[in-house]
């Protein structure tokens, strides 16, 4: 009896999403495989090995492992002159709101009966979509929240840029104003195509539409796979973190576990954008009902943060200005089509 | 250096992006099937060509004595020691720069090169082989338990450098 109680508190979707599944949790190892699988993937396209001798069966898996381990005992220098309280809680908020978003992101839908989670269906039972949703947080504007959600975190990291007071992150802070105003129009643009075409700023609506988004409008997926990059910071647009000409940008004068939570923010802030890009554009768990659904959208989220991890070794870094025109010249009027794209071909699709 | 290629700008949007999709593609190619060229060193080991000019033995009983070595070497890494009535070279590896003076020159072939290169030490005093130490062949693989595969490079058209097993 007590056992089937904990059990009902343990899977409550407010309290499983954020913390265990595809929260905290699951995050910790999700980010420990994707930065191997990062220096892997680099490591065979440069024709090396990579990570390899930290324990040889796992392909060197452990090294991450040892990393944290010895970024946790290392000592968190906070310099003489910053605010230290701004300075200290920069990394916490970045990483703090990286993973807010996925709270208001839907992974499944959760059947009448037959699933572990049916015990939720009419607790979490959107009236609005008239579906029962896998969701910490229900609101029939989830793809609106989640955007703006994610869109926060480009502010905290000027904070930090600013309160470190440090050149190179006074430098990276203004690289990071001028591209989050470029990646943010890129990704609001692009999702609004899709919100007009799905007729809906709810992702269970646009999931269970039929059609996935990257077929029914593969401009915005394009854009917004790009936005992502931008606003994550994965190469090519490494360019407010660039670790060969701005130490590590606003992260300059961090270390130990601040150092890790500031690293560990934009690859959250990565996944996050990866589970929407999983659930808009990808299908999200459309086959699939309860628990396996849920599961089913994290893997493809995870294949999306492991492509867009993949272009490192692909790419070199932009400069600032070729980031600038190129997502202004190019990726913007690609956005605009995409609206009209969404408004073309809305009415066929209900 | 007058003429440098320009690549004209603004191109066709599309062929850019088809430029950006094939680089893509290609990163993908090689993470399906790569090809490494790193030696992965302590467990395989490069087969050395003949006449590797690496650590020198001296076959003791062949020497004559004869100081030429000591006098030809130019690091001043080879010095006489009286042993017995008998001369013999000894060798200093922290001064050696492995020219092989010392081996081209000796009239009796009491000096050989072996094709040892990656002995290590753990003082200075240890890199002076006094007639003794320096008998013996260096050619034995460190005592242990890791196994050495010897390797042979080879270049492959495709593939680009290759390492198969040698023997």
């Amino acid at each position: 009896m007590w056992l089937s109680s904990i059990a009902y508190y343990f899977f409550y979707p407010s309290f499983f999403i954020p913390v265990i599944f595809p929260g905290l949790i699951f995050i910790l190892i999700a980010l420990l495989f994707t930065i191997w699988a990062e220096r892997k993937f680099a490591a065979k396209v440069q024709m090396r090995f990579g990570p390899f001798y930290a324990s040889k069966r796992l392909g060197g898996f452990l090294q991450l492992v040892a990393d944290m381990i010895k970024f946790a005992f290392s000592e968190i220098i906070v310099p003489r002159e910053v605010n230290k309280t701004l300075f200290i809680l920069g990394p916490i908020l970045i990483t703090g709101f990286s993973l807010v978003p996925i709270s208001v992101i839907p992974i499944s839908s959760i059947p009448q009966t037959g699933s572990i989670l049916s015990p939720y269906y009419g607790v979490f039972h959107d009236t609005y979509s008239s579906l029962s949703l896998f969701s910490a947080v229900l609101t029939p504007y989830s793809l609106a929240l989640a955007i703006a959600l994610t869109s926060v975190v480009s502010v905290l990291v000027i904070l930090t840029a600013w309160v470190t007071n440090n050149r190179f992150a006074m430098i990276s802070g203004i690289r990071e104003g001028y591209l989050s105003v470029s990646y943010d129009a890129l990704i609001t643009i692009s999702i609004i195509g899709i919100a007009l075409e799905f007729h809906s700023l709810d992702i269970s609506k646009i999931v269970t539409a039929g059609i996935p988004g990257i077929i029914a409008n593969p401009l915005a997926a394009i854009v917004f796979l790009i936005g992502m990059l931008m606003g994550s910071s994965r190469f090519p647009f490494d360019i407010t973190e660039a670790d060969s000409e701005l130490v590590t940008g606003p992260y300059t004068e961090y270390s130990g576990l601040l150092f890790v939570m500031t690293m560990a923010g934009s690859y959250i802030l990565n996944f996050a954008y990866s589970l929407i890009f999983a659930d808009v554009f990808l299908g999200g768990w459309t086959p699939l009902t309860g628990f396996p659904g849920a599961l089913l959208t994290v893997v493809k989220a995870m294949i999306v943060l492991l492509l867009s991890v993949f272009m490192r070794s692909v790419y070199g870094r932009y400069r600032i200005d070729q980031a600038l025109r190129g997502s202004w010249k190019y990726v913007f009027p690609a956005a605009l089509a995409s609206v009209i794209l969404g408004l073309v071909v809305g009415p066929w699709i209900r | 250096m007058d003429k440098v290629k320009e690549y004209p700008k603004g191109e066709n949007p599309f062929k850019l992006f088809a430029d950006h999709l094939a680089a893509v593609g290609t990163g993908l190619k090689y993470l399906v099937k790569p090809t490494r060229i790193t030696l992965k060193y302590p467990e395989e080991a490069m087969t050395l060509p003949t006449g590797y000019r690496g650590m020198i033995r001296l076959y003791k009983d062949v020497c004559i004595g004869c100081t030429l070595c000591a006098m030809v070497c130019p690091a001043d890494a080879m010095k006489m020691a009286t042993e017995e009535g008998k001369k013999l070279p000894m060798i200093n590896y922290g001064r050696c720069v492995f020219c092989g003076f010392c081996v081209d020159i000796c009239p009796v072939d009491a000096l050989k090169e072996t094709g040892v290169h990656d002995a290590a030490f753990s003082n200075r005093r240890e890199l002076v082989f006094d007639p003794d130490k320096f008998d013996k062949d260096y050619d034995e693989l460190p005592s242990g338990e890791i196994l050495i595969r010897k390797v042979k490079t080879r270049i492959d058209e495709k593939k680009g450098v290759i390492h198969e097993p040698d023997q």
